[in-house]
Parts: C-alpha cells; sequence; structure tokens
C-alpha cells in the first residue's frame, strides 16, 4: 500500500519531474525556442504561444502542489524524507534532506509558487507576440526549481551548484526585458553582488568541511563543538555576507531595488517573496543548526544588521515613486524584521532561555510565511497595475479603484498586511517580535538590556513608517483621480489574474485570524532547532498568543476582528437608531476659487512624503531644485518645474569608495604589466634569485 | 681507465672552460662572435657528456654527446649565422646594461651560485657522484644565460641567451643524474633544434615588420 515514505518519495520526484518537464517540453513546440524575440505570426504559433504558457505554468503549478504536500507531510508527521544519491562526485554522496527546517521553507516557496503559477497563466499574455515566451517558461521553472533544492539539499555541494543555479536563472529572468538599460544594469549589479556572496559561502563551507572531513551537512552538525571559537566567528561572519548579500540586508542591498522591478511580475513577486528568504534560510541553518549555541554578541549583531535594514529600508521606500521599486525596498525592511526574530532568538538561545528563544524564532519563521503572502500579493497587484497601465511611476496613476476595484481591494489587504495592522497576519508576527524582546528585558546582561528597548523602539517606528508609506502607495495609486490618460483607459486584469491575488488575501486574513493553528506547524521546526523542551505548543497560549509564565498582556487576533467590526458596524447602527432621517445634499466641490477640480490639483506623492524627508533630511540628503518660469509678471508664473533628488548614503560612503579603491589598485598593478618583453623577464629573474637566496 | 681523481679534475676544468665561453659571449658585442662562441660552448659540453660516458661507464651518454656536438655546435650556430646574414645586423649597438656593468652582475651571479651550489654538494658526504662538483657552475650558466636575454636587445642575442641557458640545464642535468633517459636527452634537442629555427622565423618576421630586430619595439603588441 501507499505508505508516508513512499508519498513522500513520489511528492519529492514530481516536485523536480514537473519542473523538468516543463523545462523540457516547453522550448520543443517552438520553432525557435531560444531566439532572443519571439514574433512569428499566425495560427501554430498562436496555438504554441498557448501550448508553451499552459503546459509550462501548468507543470509547475503541479510540481509546486506536490512540493507544498512534501512539505506538509513532514511538518505534520514529523518524518524527514532522506535521499541519497550515492557515489555521484568525488566529494561525497549528494542527498537531499527535507528536516522540518527543510520542509517549512520548501512549503512557503511552494505555496507563493503554486499561486504564482496560476497568476502567470494570464500574465504571460502581455508578452504574446512580444517577446519569447518559451525563454520565460524555462527561466521560470528553473527558478523554482533551484530554490526548491536549495532549501532541501543535505550537502554543501549540492547546496552550492542549486544555489549559483538559481543565482544565474534569475539574473536571466531580471534580464527578460533586456531591451531596457535598466534591468541590463540591474541584472549586472545583481550578478557581481550575488557572485561576491557566493565566494563568501564558499569559503565558509570549506571552513566547515576543514573539521568535519566531508561536505554532507550531517557531518558539519556533528563536528562543530570541535571548531575552535575563531573559526566559528569567521563562519558567522561569512555567513552574514554571503547570505546577507541574497537577502538583500543593509548594506548589502543595494542591488535589490534595481533587481526587483526589472523582472516580470510573477517573478518579482518570487524573487520578493520567497528568493530572499533562501537567504534567511542559510543564516537559520548556519546559526541554529550548525553552529548552535553561539555567544551572544552574535545575535546583537544580527539584531543591529536587522534593525538597521528594517528602518533604512521604509524609510528609503518612502521615497519611491515606481511602485515596485517601493515595494523592494519594503522587502528590505520586512527582512529586516524577521531577521530581529532570529537574532532575538540566537540571543536567547546562547543564554539557554529556549522558551523566549521559541518564541523570537517563531515570530521570525512567521513573518517568512506571512511576507511571503503578502509581498507576493502586493506585486501580484502591481504587476496587474503596470499591465493595465503599462506604467510604475505612482504619480501617473490615480483612480484606479473605479477602475480596477477587485485589484485594488485586494491590494489593500496586501497593504494592511504589510502595515501590521490587527487582524491581518502581519500584525501576528510583529507583535510576536515585540513580545520576545520585551521580555529580553528578563536577561541580565547590560548590553543585551540596552541593544533590546532600541530595536524594540526602531521596530515600533518602522512599522508606523510603513503604514505611511502604504497610505501613500494605495492612496497615490487607487484613489483621487487619475492623472494621465494612461490612469484613465485601465482596464480589470483577466480572472486568471485576479484569483491568484484573491487567494494570497485570504490567506493573510487566515494567518491574522486564526494564527494559533498556523503557529502549531511550526512547532516541529523549533523543536528541531531548540531542543525537545522548546515547543511551540508548550511555550505560546496559542488562542492569546502570550507566554503563559511571563505575565504579559495577551491579545487575541479573533476577539480583536470582533472588536473591529463592531467598532465599525456600532456607530453606524447608533446612528440609525438615535439620529435623525438622512439627507442627501449635491453640491460643487470647492477647488479653491478655480473653475473645476483637476487631477493635478491633487495631493502627489512627493508632497506627501516631504515632512519624513524633512525629520529625516541627514539620511536623505535631499536636494531639490525648484524652476519657474514667468510670462508677463511675477504674479503669473508659465511653467514650473521640481526637481528632488535624494542621495543613497550606502553607495556615496560604502561602495563608491571601494569601487574607487579596487579601481586605484588594479591601476597600481597595471603599471608592472609594462608590455615589454624584457621587463617580464626581468621579473622572473629576480624572482628566481630571491627564491635561491632566501628560500632554501 | 682513469682514476676518479683525474676524471674530477677534467670535468671541473671543461666546465670553467664553458663558464668562461658564457663571460666572454656577455663581454662581446659582435653577433657573429656570440654564435661562434656558443658553438665553442655546445663543443666543450659535448667533451664533457664524452667524458661522463668513457668514465662511468654510461655509454649511452655518448649519444647525447654526438647530438650535442651535432646539433648544437654545428647545426643551430649554421642556423643563426645565416640569420645574421639574412638580417644584415652585426652588432649589438644598445643595450639595457653596458657591457662593464653586465660582466659585474655576472661575476655576482657565479658567487650567488657557488653559495647555492656548494651546500648541496657538501650534502653529499659520500661524495658518491663526483660529477655534482660542477653544479655551481651549471647554475651560473643558467642564470647568465637568463641574464644575456634580459640584457641584450637584438633578437639573435635573446636566442643565444636561451641557448645558453638550456645548455647550463643540460650541464646540470649531467652533473646531478648521469644523464637523463636517452629518450629525454633526444626529445630535449629536437625541442631545442626547433625552437631556434622557429625563433630564426620570427626574427626574419620581426625584422620585415618593425625594420628593426630590437625586441623593444615588441612592446607595441601590447595595446
Amino acid at each position: 500500500m501507499l505508505d508516508l515514505p513512499s508519498l513522500q518519495f513520489m511528492a519529492f520526484h514530481l516536485l523536480v519531474g514537473g519542473y523538468v518537464l516543463a523545462i523540457l517540453i516547453a522550448p520543443l513546440r517552438d520553432r525557435k525556442p531560444f531566439s532572443r524575440t519571439n514574433t512569428s505570426e499566425g495560427n501554430t504559433s498562436q496555438q504554441s504561444f498557448l501550448f508553451v504558457r499552459y503546459f509550462g505554468f501548468g507543470a509547475a503549478l503541479l510540481a509546486s502542489l506536490s512540493g507544498l504536500f512534501l512539505s506538509m507531510s513532514v511538518l505534520t508527521t514529523g518524518s524527514a524524507l532522506h535521499l541519497d544519491l550515492q557515489q555521484t562526485l568525488p566529494f561525497g554522496s549528494l542527498s537531499i534532506n527535507v528536516d522540518p527546517l527543510a520542509a517549512f521553507f520548501l512549503g512557503v516557496i511552494s505555496l507563493l509558487g503554486a499561486v504564482v503559477s496560476v497568476y502567470s497563466f494570464g500574465y504571460s499574455g502581455e508578452y504574446a507576440g512580444r517577446k519569447n515566451l518559451s525563454l520565460l517558461v524555462v527561466l521560470y521553472n528553473l527558478f523554482l526549481l533551484s530554490m526548491s533544492i536549495v532549501v532541501i539539499a543535505g550537502n554543501a555541494v549540492l547546496f552550492l551548484i542549486v544555489w549559483e543555479l538559481m543565482s544565474l536563472t534569475t539574473f536571466f529572468l531580471i534580464n527578460y526585458e533586456h531591451e531596457q538599460r535598466a534591468s541590463r544594469k540591474a541584472a549586472i549589479l545583481y550578478i557581481v553582488m550575488t557572485h561576491i556572496g557566493t565566494a563568501f559561502l564558499i569559503v565558509m563551507f570549506l571552513l566547515l568541511a576543514g573539521t568535519a572531513h566531508s561536505f554532507d551537512f550531517q557531518s558539519f552538525r556533528n563536528s562543530s563543538a570541535q571548531l575552535p571559537s575563531s573559526i566559528k566567528t569567521l563562519i558567522f561572519f561569512c555567513a552574514l555576507i554571503g547570505f546577507g548579500i541574497k537577502s538583500g540586508v543593509v548594506p548589502f542591498h543595494i542591488w535589490l531595488p534595481e533587481a526587483h522591478p526589472a523582472a516580470p511580475s510573477n517573478v518579482s513577486a518570487l524573487m520578493s517573496g520567497v528568493m530572499i528568504k533562501t537567504g534567511i534560510y542559510g543564516m537559520v541553518r548556519v546559526y541554529f543548526d550548525f553552529l548552535a549555541p553561539g555567544p551572544a554578541w552574535w545575535g546583537i549583531v544580527v539584531l543591529a544588521v536587522a534593525v538597521a535594514s528594517a528602518v533604512l529600508g521604509v524609510l528609503y521606500a518612502l521615497m519611491e515613486h515606481d511602485l515596485k521599486r517601493l515595494l523592494a525596498f519594503h522587502s528590505i525592511e520586512n527582512i529586516g524584521i524577521i531577521l530581529m526574530g532570529v537574532g532575538a532568538a540566537m540571543i536567547f538561545m546562547s543564554y539557554g532561555n529556549m522558551p523566549l528563544a521559541t518564541v523570537a524564532l517563531i515570530a521570525g519563521l512567521y513573518h517568512v510565511l506571512n511576507h511571503a503572502m503578502f509581498k507576493g500579493l502586493l506585486f501580484l497587484g502591481a504587476g496587474s497595475v503596470v499591465s493595465a497601465t503599462h506604467t510604475r511611476n505612482i504619480e501617473e496613476l490615480g483612480g484606479l479603484v473605479k477602475k480596477l476595484p477587485w485589484t485594488s481591494a485586494f491590494f489593500l489587504i496586501g497593504a494592511l498586511a504589510i502595515s501590521a495592522l490587527p487582524p491581518l497576519n502581519g500584525f501576528v508576527s510583529e507583535w510576536l517580535t515585540f513580545q520576545a524582546l520585551l521580555l529580553g528585558f528578563n536577561i541580565s546582561d547590560l548590553s543585551v538590556r540596552v541593544a533590546i528597548p532600541i530595536a524594540v523602539a526602531l521596530l515600533a517606528l518602522t512599522g508606523a513608517l510603513a503604514a505611511a508609506c502604504f497610505v501613500k502607495a494605495f492612496g497615490i495609486t487607487f484613489l483621487g483621480l487619475p492623472r494621465s490618460s494612461h490612469a484613465e483607459h485601465a482596464h480589470e486584469p483577466p480572472r486568471s489574474m485576479l484569483v491568484p491575488m484573491g487567494v494570497l488575501a485570504f490567506a493573510c486574513i487566515l494567518l491574522g485570524v486564526f494564527p494559533g493553528s498556523m503557529i502549531s506547524i511550526l512547532t516541529p521546526v523549533t523543536t528541531f532547532l531548540l531542543g525537545g523542551s522548546a515547543s511551540a505548543l508548550e511555550v505560546l497560549n496559542l488562542g492569546s498568543l502570550t507566554i503563559p509564565q511571563s505575565g504579559a498582556g495577551g491579545v487575541s487576533p479573533l476577539t480583536l476582528v470582533i472588536f473591529l467590526v463592531a467598532l465599525t458596524v456600532l456607530p453606524l447602527v447608533l446612528g440609525l437608531l438615535l439620529g435623525g432621517k438622512l439627507q442627501k445634499r449635491a453640491a460643487m466641490v470647492w477647488a479653491c476659487g478655480l473653475e473645476k477640480v483637476e487631477p493635478r490639483m491633487q495631493y502627489t506623492a512627493t508632497g506627501f512624503s516631504k515632512p519624513i524627508r524633512m525629520i529625516f533630511s541627514n539620511i536623505f540628503h535631499a536636494t531639490h531644485e525648484i524652476e519657474i518660469s514667468e510670462a508677463a509678471s511675477p504674479f503669473f508664473k508659465q511653467q514650473l518645474r521640481y526637481e528632488l533628488e535624494t542621495e543613497s548614503v550606502f553607495e556615496k560612503y560604502f561602495y563608491e569608495p571601494m569601487r574607487s579603491g579596487v579601481v586605484a589598485a588594479a591601476k597600481f598593478i597595471r603599471r608592472i604589466q609594462t608590455g615589454h618583453l624584457q621587463s617580464y623577464l626581468l621579473y622572473m629573474f629576480i624572482a628566481l634569485i630571491l627564491l635561491l637566496m632566501f628560500a632554501r | 681507465m682513469f682514476d676518479a681523481q683525474s676524471i674530477n679534475l677534467s670535468l671541473e676544468i671543461l666546465a670553467v672552460a664553458i663558464l668562461v665561453t658564457a663571460f666572454l659571449i656577455v663581454s662581446s658585442r659582435s653577433l657573429l662572435f656570440y654564435v661562434r662562441l656558443f658553438s665553442v660552448q655546445s663543443f666543450l659540453l659535448g667533451l664533457v657528456a664524452v667524458v661522463v660516458a668513457t668514465g662511468f661507464g654510461e655509454f649511452h651518454i655518448l649519444v647525447a654527446a654526438v647530438l650535442t656536438i651535432g646539433v648544437k655546435a654545428i647545426a643551430i650556430p649554421y642556423v643563426l649565422n645565416k640569420i645574421i646574414d639574412r638580417i644584415k645586423v652585426h652588432k649589438e649597438i644598445e643595450f639595457n646594461l653596458n657591457i662593464t656593468t653586465s660582466l659585474l652582475v655576472c661575476g655576482l651571479l657565479v658567487i650567488l651560485a657557488d653559495s647555492v651550489g656548494k651546500p648541496i654538494i657538501d650534502a653529499q658526504v659520500m661524495h658518491a657522484l663526483p660529477v655534482s662538483k660542477v653544479l655551481p657552475e651549471s647554475i651560473a650558466m643558467m642564470m647568465i644565460g637568463l641574464f644575456i636575454m634580459l640584457a641584450r636587445k637584438q633578437a639573435v642575442s635573446q636566442i643565444v641567451g636561451l641557448l645558453t641557458l638550456e645548455n647550463g640545464l643540460f650541464l646540470s642535468g649531467l652533473s646531478i643524474t648521469y644523464g637523463m633517459p636517452l629518450i629525454v636527452e633526444i626529445g630535449i634537442f629536437f625541442d631545442i633544434l626547433v625552437a631556434a629555427l622557429i625563433l630564426g622565423v620570427f626574427v626574419f618576421r620581426i625584422n620585415e615588420t618593425f625594420d628593426t630586430v630590437s625586441v623593444d619595439t615588441l612592446r607595441r603588441l601590447k595595446d
């Protein structure tokens, strides 16, 4: 009969097979599968286009659903899947290991992957006859496949291979709209950054393998106790930089706001929603699985990086007017929030406070899932807006709530979730993060007692700023009057694009209102990482999300929902009961004494974010320029031009000196390359003589 | 036959004579003289091989000796003479380092070679291999060969420098072992012959392309 292991085995093969099938079959129906543009006209090409579209994304859907099944089966039954591909490489056998941690991340990837695959049916219609769709299908499937294997790899060599595969497919996906210069630049920046990261990862794995004498993750785990502390510290920093670049933490974030918007929107949703989480996965794997427990200052370093990412991410997001770039900056912010949970868990773990560490880790991991849901939703929404209006600049949008009612509603839910408002899912994970951090006061170490209140305060600031940012993003994009003809003639996207958004919006609500049952799925993960006593069920009172022993106040999301609904309905009911009859009154809208209200009179995104720009002026270094051309007298202005520029502190003070340093060093070294035959002979001669004299 | 003492003595005399020819190459400025000195040097090297072969009963080295004299003392000098005739350059005019300084540097190189080679010889406590006493001379030859390539600008001097270096290698091969296996020796000889021919062709081409055989002009190839 079908028992669990064989079901899991089948699910794994369906997962890999589905993606590989799409990669192999999709280009076959195409006459010129990898030509740069595929604009051949006619009936057959239309047919093959549909085939590529449905088969390619259908296979991805099937594969990701079986991935989801595999992950759920591991998380609910707790029996891990382990596969060995014997003797495949000289470095030992490649192995697949779906333990609870891997299963959780595989689940997140597969869930979002499934939803986005459905969205892609409709979204890829935009590229009909314009771009090569087979290429997109192949890269899309390859991307999902490599991401899935990254988290379930049980061997460093396999991990690095698929990690690189993931980086390269992302490079090509960013470059998909290669006719735009911005895409090419973003892709180059991305590939440079990610390869620097991979270099650090290779160093890290070699350090680990040096003691373990094997590249297997299991042997890393067993031998980590023998590592000297200096090597451990080195590994810690290599992992922080290597995985940090991939997840886009400050100061390694510069590629992220360039690369995510450049990719097609369905891919941006996956990149922002799950790809950057592979970096989080790596950090959790190394810090909690291989090296645990580390010293407390590791946790403080991670916490500091996390806080910086959260605050700076949201501050830069506020200054953005490009919808997708804005969302990309919010990914930096949310990675920061996730890492706050992870960093706090590291601190608590080093003090042996496992219950608190469990709460903090749950907060971080739950935010991983939540961020995947709402950021996926927001990017899909942005994709719908972009494909309806063909602009990403929110200053040209407006009034879309009437043209795209469903998209607007879903986007609003996503915006509320990312702003951490109850009763949505963002609130739950941030609430848990707050709670874990606040209870950290009980730790007696001074540096922890100083670090934690700062983190709490800045997390609160982040939440407030995120809310402000999404008031701007939603308000300017969807409310008011259309600011351009693009926005005026927009239409609702097809149903295959709306349904996935609806699913994600529903997931946001579900994860927010009933967090208890969702968090209980995380129990095997925390038990796996933090030991037997650290089960989420024991530590957390899941109904009210409090820690029973702590005596802190609790909050039940369900109660909150009831309160919120009551607070909305109650005034209406009271008004109807106590107030008099409702009266209608029609009048002109006051337009400052001018003839009628024009779209140009509306509040702009730049204007909206001005107060924040002023408050944080020493971070933004904003410079603006106003140019007024007058007609006859200064009272009648003819034209007003306003230009605003904010400066990226990191690019100017971190990357620019580094870049010029590298160039200067290269120029210096270039001097010995004279091109003179005899100077090369001279180098050899001098080297020979020095060796003879000193190296005996 | 001969006693070890006299074999050693004759080997050392020959090695010093070879070193002297290398110094003479450094001290002269006529290209034809270089080639003639190189021919003499190779002939002396051939004699070393003959002494080693007969003195220690390693007769297969005789083949190497015949090849050395045939290829290096006769064939390559013949080719180089032809090249010099064809390109009509007989004198080295410009130097990277003038002759006096060059000789001084070469003297220092010999001292260095001696200080490097002596401990190796002393380490062989039993002196089981008397031939190895010429190791310092062979190291000096190699370094002088490289130095000639450095100090001179003419393409022909570069070739002579390279060949001197190779002679040094051969001498050290003889002095450390009783010569390398025959097949290796023959391989090296053909290598050298072919290298000399190809370098000769290159010198023609350089001369045609740049109207000079000074390797200075090759730096134009950089960009």
